[in-house]
């Protein structure tokens, strides 16, 4: 059977017939299936233009193709062929669109591509690692895309921790006079508000990380439906939490010792008036 | 009085000021940017598609324009019965193919349109001449088409069609003269394109006794007339596909529906974070100034004033950060766009980020509407404080 990703147009569907010919045999995907409520035994009418004589066929199978992010959002149909059935339908005998080839192990892809190419005339071959990197070109856009947004993100959340940080800092101004009044060191002062921040950074980080699974979830079970795939839509790799909690505690931490060291070199009685 | 204690109150904690202003600046950035993503790629399409003037696209039944490399077999009598109609201004027939040019002792693979120069909605000219009806030897090439063959107005060439893949012989030719450069309105950025009579193009091309087009563009004389001019067309050409720009923009809008949910999310959390950064910082402020209040109170300053003065205060905190916002989002939009239009195959005139008023009004009056009203809760905080209790609480 033929793996060849071609939409035809479905000119008309007949359930069940039996016929005096065997017919020829397709496979045809679950999501079409579905669709025309189709199953394995039914005879379907084919036709490449909507114009052309329409052909019959058998459905021999129904298959869930691999989850393909290059096709999901279009949202085509496909049916698999015999390659000579195809062509016949096509009017266009002896003809492939592709060919893959398979070298024998520890030849370089490259090489048998160029050597391939000397010759060659009406084919081009490629080293399946250029076809790949052609055609995740589209998602390579959107993951810059992605990144950027992430950027403007990450700059709006760390100015929102940034003044978060701060007020609360600032919000201890009676607690770091008083402290300071009754003997407790700068050193102690500075190191009990820093270690306050990063409790206040590591719990807010840990909300943020079940946030996003949440919505990581959310998004996936919407957009699998939505486009009728198992193709994972929101990852939240453990580099990704490693990245935002980090970069979380960095922000808190620094911003925590930043008001912590205003407060610590004030003089106690001017926190205590500011306080007031 | 009451601006002078806003403005007053702001420049007490001018770093806080600064940052609360900076944050809702970025947030108003992001939600201006998100809706420019959601209404500017339809716009955008939709002007693409308009530029000329022509209304419906008729294409192979089943697929969109240029979509498939399926063709309408049979078009000339189309043509015709679209010409006779009394409410069609023009007929503009597309045949796209692959087409050939020896450069050197390399062959240089192009992009072939055929049009009626007549009713055609594809290209603008931009140097040189333009086709006239009838002219069997013109040709107008692309920017990028005259560059990579190094062709000038002027110059002849052959063009060779229906290349067989096993010996690279052309099965068709034809000497032509470069007219006119001009500038295909649905390429892609770079794409080597060249455009010839309808008829030179479907000799040139695949099937050429199928009379094939890719595509029909059709000009309605009146606008409120043309979805009922696309329903009649379909009903009596039922082998074909009739869609108006109306239905072209909606078949669009659902290919990209991602790009909008995600710009409905981002605009949403950028909102979110723009209200509970200045709700926050004003509550924050509040319960610090707490006794400030009390003391305005009880010196006769009525409730409303005060809730006034916490929400004038929330008002100059968001209309600085929207300005802010506006600005920085326009530059954000066009480094986003850059990196959205760059998508392979994407036609050059697409914009997914479109700088209009509407927009940039919509996105600064939605921060300024959220931040005013994220100030309600400590401005309903500093107005309810008992006067008495506070001052005592306050002195101690």
């Amino acid at each position: 059977m033929s793996s060849f990703g071609v939409v035809l147009l479905l000119h008309g569907l007949a359930l069940a017939a039996s016929t005096a010919q065997p017919l020829p045999g397709i496979a045809i995907e679950r999501r079409l299936a579905d669709r025309y409520r189709l199953a394995v035994g039914d005879t379907v009418r084919l036709t490449p233009a909507a114009d052309r004589p329409a052909a019959r066929y058998l459905v021999e199978a129904i298959y869930q193709p691999k989850a393909d992010p290059a096709t999901a959002l279009r949202g085509e149909y496909q049916i698999r062929f015999h390659l000579p059935e195809l062509s016949r339908l096509l009017g266009a005998a002896d003809r492939v669109d592709r060919i893959a080839v398979l070298g024998r192990p520890g030849i370089p892809a490259d090489s048998t591509a160029f050597r391939l190419n000397q010759p060659a005339f009406g084919y081009r071959a490629y080293p399946s690692e250029r076809i790949a990197s052609e055609s995740s070109r589209t998602f390579a856009v959107v993951s810059r895309f992605h990144r950027a947004i992430g950027v403007i993100s990450i700059v709006a959340s760390a100015v929102f921790l940034l003044c978060i940080m701060l007020l609360k800092v600032e919000e201890r101004r009676l607690d770091a006079a008083v402290m300071r009044m009754i003997g407790i060191s700068r050193a102690t002062v500075f190191r009990a508000f820093v270690l306050e921040a990063t409790l206040v950074a590591a719990v807010g980080s840990g909300l943020g990380v079940g946030l996003a699974a949440v919505a990581g979830a959310l998004t996936n079970w919407v957009y699998r439906r939505r486009f009728e795939t198992s193709l994972v839509f929101s990852h939240l790799s453990p580099d990704i939490v490693a990245f935002g909690v980090g970069l979380s505690l960095v922000l808190g931490v620094a911003v925590g010792a930043l008001a912590a060291r205003r407060l610590v070199t004030a003089r106690p009685l001017a926190l205590w008036r500011r306080a007031g | 009085m009451t601006w002078a204690l806003v403005v007053r109150s702001l420049f007490r904690h001018p770093v806080r000021t600064a940052l609360v202003v900076a944050g809702i600046a970025v947030a108003a950035a992001l939600l201006l940017d998100m809706v420019m993503l959601s209404g500017g790629m339809e716009r955008s399409f939709s002007r693409m598609l308009l530029s000329r003037g022509f209304q419906i696209r008729l294409s192979p039944k089943g697929t969109l324009p240029f979509d498939t490399e399926a063709m309408i077999p049979a078009i000339t009598p189309i043509l015709d019965d679209l010409r006779a109609d009394p409410d069609v201004e023009r007929v503009g027939p597309v045949l796209a193919t692959s087409l050939h040019v020896r450069v050197g002792d390399s062959l240089l693979t192009l992009v072939g349109y055929g049009v009626d120069p007549a009713g055609q909605g594809l290209y603008e000219l931009e140097a040189g001449a333009d086709l006239v009806p009838g002219d069997s030897t013109g040709l107008l090439v692309s920017e990028p088409a005259a560059a990579a063959a190094g062709w000038q107005i002027g110059d002849t060439i052959r063009l060779q069609g229906r290349l067989d893949p096993q010996s690279a012989r052309a099965e068709a030719e034809r000497v032509v003269t470069v007219r006119g450069v001009v500038r295909f309105l649905y390429d892609a950025r770079g794409q080597r394109s060249v455009g010839a009579d309808f008829r030179v193009m479907q000799r040139l091309g695949r099937f050429p006794d199928a009379d094939p087009a890719s595509m029909v563009m059709v000009k309605v004389r009146a606008d409120d007339r043309v979805d009922s001019v696309a329903a009649r067309i379909a009903r009596t050409h039922r082998t074909v596909e009739v869609n108006s720009v109306a239905a072209l923009v909606v078949q669009f809008r659902s290919r990209l529906v991602y790009f909008q949910q995600l710009s409905l999310i981002l605009a949403t959390i950028s909102l979110v974070v723009g209200v509970l950064l200045v709700g926050t910082i004003l509550t924050i402020t509040v319960s610090e100034r707490i006794g400030e209040f009390a003391v305005l109170r009880g010196i006769g300053v009525r409730r409303a004033r005060v809730v006034r003065l916490v929400m004038a205060e929330g008002a100059v905190l968001t209309a600085a950060g929207a300005i802010g916002g506006v600005i920085l989002g326009l530059a954000t939009a066009r480094y986003l766009d850059a990196i959205l239009t760059s998508f392979p195959g994407l036609p050059a005139a697409i914009s997914f980020f479109v700088p209009e008023r509407t927009a940039i009004a919509k996105a600064a009056v939605a921060v300024f509407v959220a931040g005013v009203a994220a100030s309600g809760y400590p401005a309903w905080l500093a107005a309810r404080a008992p006067i008495a209790e506070t001052l005592r609480a306050d002195a101690e």
